[in-house]
């Protein structure tokens, strides 16, 4: 931990190049060439772990207005969204609406109104926390990431995106260009419960859900959780064993065996046990609320 | 009846505020300024060798060590008299015992100076103890003393056992009472301690006048005892002082002490010799400068059959820290709530206040009230069940009320209760909450489960009283006609940001009919003030605006006096004053005769043009009584058993402020001290690791305090205001800051209880601990 007298929240201790780069080609060398060079989108997360003296930089460069990282697009059997669209933005989107409502509905828990108007998909991501709101819907989607650098574009799955607690496969040099979510012909239900201490919080427990049935069946489900586990996941044991069942024996179970794709610890927003106890619940409420919507389909609009 | 009185106008200070134009002491900058900041102790306990300063002078910065400011013991809390005055504190700690307490500090002409100037002071630590930070194992008689002896007023006294206050008493025959009941409750509870959650950290800025007067601007929630202490602690005499008035961003108890900061950044200007400022950030302000009193009591109480209460019992055990603020007072305040709630026949008390190596607690909104009456109501609650009377009637029957005795502020804080709106309030609530459809928990099932629930209680308008108790309480006001008959009110009292000073406004313009927009509230200092001791104990209506209204009184007579002159009236008592919504000022007149009439402004300018000299009044006032303000609160709310959630359904919260001055800003006292009461119900609280540094909750990112999103709706949350009058107060109003939040805890508990039959004796109750509950433990 840091000594508390060299904590002081007023000053970012370090001398900062800042670099507002006019294109994306720009920025990625900007980064290969500067030592210590960070990427900063809304800083909502880097500006506070500066602060708090937990990364150290020596330039930022500001991607938050680059209009080729800046967008939301509905493309043939995809929804690519810029790694710099705001959560604002993703909340308000009618594509996300339309398309991903699963997305919409977390973009809209994830902070507040000032924290939405700057904090991004990409900061979202990159931070790699594991209450990141964006990510379990973006996994329960089996979203895409675009990675560029001056070395070329690699696409990585979001499932193999996060290596743990902060940690991502990203690289140094590396901008994460968009994430892009393939779109199936058929309709889910959905639905996103983020469990917090005060409405203005990071989740001690979050769950979101896909949903589709078909004769009283499950015919798919994906279940994805939020901080209960070092990274976002997706819990396929619990998937596996629901689809196929009955949806009242799917939720059940699905609800009892999402204790064995989570391994929840104590922190300062809750313990291990209460996170156990209410991933149940949450995996249960989710899955049926998706019933419902899947039910109420086209009525949503 | 009023003509301003009970009347919504715009606040004095709402567009500055609104438009970020007000200046608090963050806000203060003095041309040289140098920035200061504190070294603090990273350890919980120990012993500071040798502080190398010469890095950080390098710098450029100035540096303060220990070695330059006086060795002098004070107490940073001047409410109580200098017997009762308890003082273990120091500027800067040769002996941290806390983490965080000052060891040195530096100023430096830029922030990242001074902060890098703290980094390369070097401190060598001779010895670093085992903290104790149990208040349970503190008082072991091989537990290490964190203090051996302190000063009493004048007087040395030892320290034995950590303990840092004992308070016992008892009246009637408790043994025959307890023989008499037929029911009996034994309950423990315990409270943790809290942040204030002011919205202003604390900080000071200082300069030196070029004729060596010092002056301070800091978040207080006292201006002259923050004179008087700089001048006990430095030696200068209290007219080279002004601590000068700055809005305040909120204080809750947090600043009715001079908070160390402005000590230490009076020490960095004095030895600078040059304009210092000295703001704590967030994270300094909660972590290291300032929480609530941690309680663990012990309630035993009686009843008999026909349903009247017969005996109560408190062990009252407070963890209170590394230092003293109000460690002794806040054991007699207990005790007066306790005493003040019920008719016990007979009741015993045992008090202390215990040392642990943590930050120094202090009052926070309702001084032990609000954690008494949980208590208290708890146990009431449970009687009454125990004996199958209503709830409500249980409490009518046996409150103290018109007639009895109240204690103010402790023991020597009595005073006979005159105004009591109980019973209206009772009756109102309970009908609009719904009560009778109110069923046991027995009988609920499903997952969301509702209850409903009371809790009665109140608290003291300031801290006077018929004698001159352990407590300092007497108020000023100066109020000045200028020549063109505007108005100016001059006081020491500081108004937290909850509109008191409005209030007084308003009390003067009712008094001489004028509109309050005429009456200007001027930031003063203590060089321009008479004394006021405080704004604690919501006093600031009570006390501060009967000041108000009786400087503003002297001033009507003088005017009377002069329109008597000009009207050619045989004596002002001929003379009749009334405000004028025409002229938009105050007329005065003798009726029955149309062409003697003339307006305040036309009187104000015949006295500066005839030479009569200036029409002002400066008092000085006590009150010799300290009414309770009483408030009932009904809650209902709604408990998810599978997660534990709690969530408020509905509010009644009913007041009895006598008169209400301010009908729409008194209704925001009530909604924050709900606010605040539901965030120490089921809200935070701040805990340690064994190191004695604070855990998790080391920022506002993981203390929560509950959003407008998390409380009621208004069309949830009605305010009912009780028809009384008090006699003493202003226009007959009372106090209400701290009453608003008092009955919170005891509320939300009861109706937790009724939704799902479980109750729990450890506050907050948060979804966890309330899923422990409802499973059983685990
Ligand atoms: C008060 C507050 C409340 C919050 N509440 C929530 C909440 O409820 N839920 C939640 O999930 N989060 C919350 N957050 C965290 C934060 O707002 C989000 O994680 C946000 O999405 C981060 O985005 P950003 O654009 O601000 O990231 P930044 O701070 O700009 O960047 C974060 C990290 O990602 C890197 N980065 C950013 N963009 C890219 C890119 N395109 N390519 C490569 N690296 C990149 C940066 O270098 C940095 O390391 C909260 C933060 C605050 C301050």
């Amino acid at each position: 931990m840091l000594s508390i007298n060299a904590f002081n929240t007023y000053r970012i201790p370090q001398q900062l190049k800042y670099f507002k780069p006019g294109n994306l080609q720009e920025a990625l060398e900007i980064l290969e060439s500067v030592e210590g060079a960070k990427v900063i989108a809304g800083g909502t997360d880097l500006v506070v772990d500066l602060k708090y003296r937990r990364v150290e930089a020596r330039a930022l460069v500001d991607i938050s207005r680059l209009s080729e990282l800046r967008f939301i697009k509905l493309g043939d059997g995809y929804v690519e969204i810029g790694s710099a669209a705001t959560i604002r933005e993703i909340a308000e989107s009618g594509v996300v609406k339309e398309k991903l409502p699963l997305l919409a509905e977390a973009a809209e828990s994830l902070g507040s109104w000032q924290i939405r108007n700057l904090a991004t998909v990409g900061g979202n991501l990159c931070t790699a926390s594991p209450a990141a709101d964006t990510a379990p819907p973006l996994l329960a989607y089996d979203a895409e990431l675009e990675l560029v650098s001056s070395r070329g574009v690699r696409i990585v799955p979001l499932g193999k995106f996060f290596t743990g607690p902060k940690k991502t496969v990203i690289e140094r040099a590396e901008i994460l260009r968009s994430v892009r979510v393939p779109l199936t012909p058929r309709t889910y239900g959905w639905c996103f419960i983020k469990l917090r201490r005060t409405s203005f919080d990071i989740a001690k427990v979050s769950v979101a859900v896909l949903l589709r049935v078909e004769g009283g069946f499950v015919a798919d489900v994906r279940i994805a959780l939020g901080s209960v586990a070092p990274t976002p996941v997706r819990a396929r044991s619990a998937e596996k064993l629901a689809i196929g069942l009955k949806f009242e024996d799917a939720v059940r179970v699905a609800s009892e065996r999402v204790a064995g794709d989570i391994s929840p610890i104590d922190d300062a927003r809750s313990t291990a046990w209460y996170r156990l106890q209410t991933s149940k619940v949450l995996v249960k409420d989710a899955m049926w609320r998706a019933y419902e919507r899947f039910l109420g389909a086209g009525a949503w609009r | 009846m009023y003509n301003f009185v009970g009347r919504s106008f715009p606040r004095h200070d709402g567009f500055a505020k609104a438009s970020g134009l007000a200046e608090f002491t963050f806000d203060i900058e003095v041309p040289g300024m140098l920035y200061g900041r504190i070294l603090k102790s990273p350890y919980a306990f120990a012993r500071v060798g040798r502080i190398d300063t010469s890095s950080a002078e390098a710098l450029g910065a100035v540096a303060l060590t220990p070695d330059d400011v006086p060795d002098k013991l004070f107490n940073p809390r001047l409410l109580s008299v200098e017997e009762d005055t308890y003082k273990d504190w120091r500027v800067l700690a040769k002996v941290p015992r806390y983490v965080g307490e000052p060891i040195a500090a530096v100023a430096a002409p830029t922030e990242d100076t001074a902060q890098r100037a703290l980094e390369a002071l070097r401190v060598e630590f001779e010895e670093i103890y085992d903290p104790i930070l149990d208040p349970f194992k503190a008082t072991s008689p091989t537990a290490r003393p964190i203090h051996e002896r302190i000063l009493r007023g004048g007087r040395w006294v030892e320290v034995r056992n950590n303990i840092a206050a004992e308070l016992r008493y008892s009246e009637g025959y408790l043994e025959t009472e307890e023989e008499r009941s037929s029911v009996v409750v034994e309950r423990k509870f315990h409270v943790p301690r809290r942040y204030h959650t002011q919205l202003e950290p604390k900080g000071a800025v200082c300069k030196l006048e070029p004729d060596g007067t010092l002056v301070v601007w800091t978040t207080t929630q006292t201006i002259h005892n923050t004179k008087i202490l700089i001048s006990q602690v430095y030696g200068i005499p209290m007219n080279r002082i002004d601590v000068r008035k700055v809005p305040l961003g909120g204080g809750f108890g947090s600043s009715i002490h001079t908070n160390l900061v402005t000590l230490i950044a009076v020490g960095l200007c004095l030895k600078s010799r040059k304009p210092v400022k000295l703001v704590l950030t967030r994270e300094e302000d909660m972590v290291h400068d300032h929480v609530s009193f941690e309680f663990y009591m012990r309630v035993r109480a009686g009843a008999t059959k026909d349903g009247s209460i017969t005996f109560g019992e408190l062990e009252n055990v407070i963890d209170v820290g590394a230092h003293q603020v109000q460690a002794y007072p806040i054991l007699g305040t207990s005790l007066g709530w306790f005493i003040s709630l019920y008719k016990w026949r007979a009741v015993r008390y045992y008090g202390r206040s215990v040392y642990t190596n943590k930050v120094p607690s202090c009052a926070i909104r309702g001084y032990g009230a609000p954690e008494i009456t949980w208590a208290v109501e708890t146990v009431v609650d449970e009687l009454a069940e125990e004996l199958k009377i209503d709830p409500l009637e249980f409490r009518l029957a046996n409150y103290r009320g018109k007639g009895e005795i109240f204690w103010g502020q402790g023991p020597t804080v009595k005073s006979v209760i005159r105004s009591d709106g109980v019973p209206e309030l009772m009756a109102r609530g309970s009908e609009l909450i719904g009560w009778k459809r109110r069923e046991s928990p027995k009988v609920k099932t499903g997952r969301f489960r509702r209850g409903i629930g009371v809790g009665r209680g109140f608290h003291t308008s300031g801290a006077g009283g018929p004698l001159s108790g352990a407590i300092i309480d007497y108020t000023g006001a100066i109020v000045k006609v200028n020549e063109d008959g505007s108005v100016d009110y001059i006081t020491a009292l500081q108004d937290h940001g909850g509109g008191t000073l409005d209030a007084h406004a308003k009390i003067i313009a009712e008094e001489l009919k004028i509109p309050p927009s005429r009456v200007r509230i001027v930031w003063s200092g203590t060089s321009t003030t008479v004394y006021d001791v405080c704004t604690h104990a919501s006093r600031g209506v009570f006390a501060g605006g009967e000041a108000a209204r009786r400087a503003a009184l002297e001033v009507k007579k003088k005017v009377l006096e002069y329109a008597s002159r000009i009207l050619d009236a045989v004596s002002p008592e001929a003379l009749r004053i009334e405000y004028d919504r025409e002229l938009d000022d105050a007329a005065i007149f003798v009726e029955g005769a149309p062409d003697k009439r003339i307006t305040l402004s036309e009187v104000a300018r015949t006295a500066w043009q005839r030479n009569w000299g200036s029409i002002s009044a400066s008092v000085s006032y006590r009150a010799t009584v300290a009414p309770p303000s009483f408030t009932v609160y009904f809650v209902e709310v709604e408990v998810d058993t599978e997660t534990g959630v709690v969530r408020p359904i509905k509010v009644v919260a009913g007041a009895d402020v006598g008169t209400v001055i301010s009908p729409e800003l008194a209704a925001g006292q009530i909604h924050g001290g709900f606010a605040i009461g539901w965030s120490w119900a089921v809200g935070d609280e701040v805990s340690y690791l064994e190191n004695g540094v604070p855990a998790h909750r080391m920022s506002l990112a993981d203390y929560k305090l509950p959003t407008s999103m998390d409380l009621p709706s208004d069309d949830d949350f009605v305010v009912v205001f009780a028809s009384t009058y008090e006699p003493y107060g202003p226009f007959g109003a009372k106090g209400l800051g701290e009453a608003a939040s008092n009955p919170v805890i005891a509320a939300v508990a009861n109706a937790i209880y009724n939704a799902i039959g479980v109750r729990l004796y450890e506050i907050p109750m948060t979804p966890e601990r309330i899923l422990r509950a409802i499973k059983g433990g685990d």
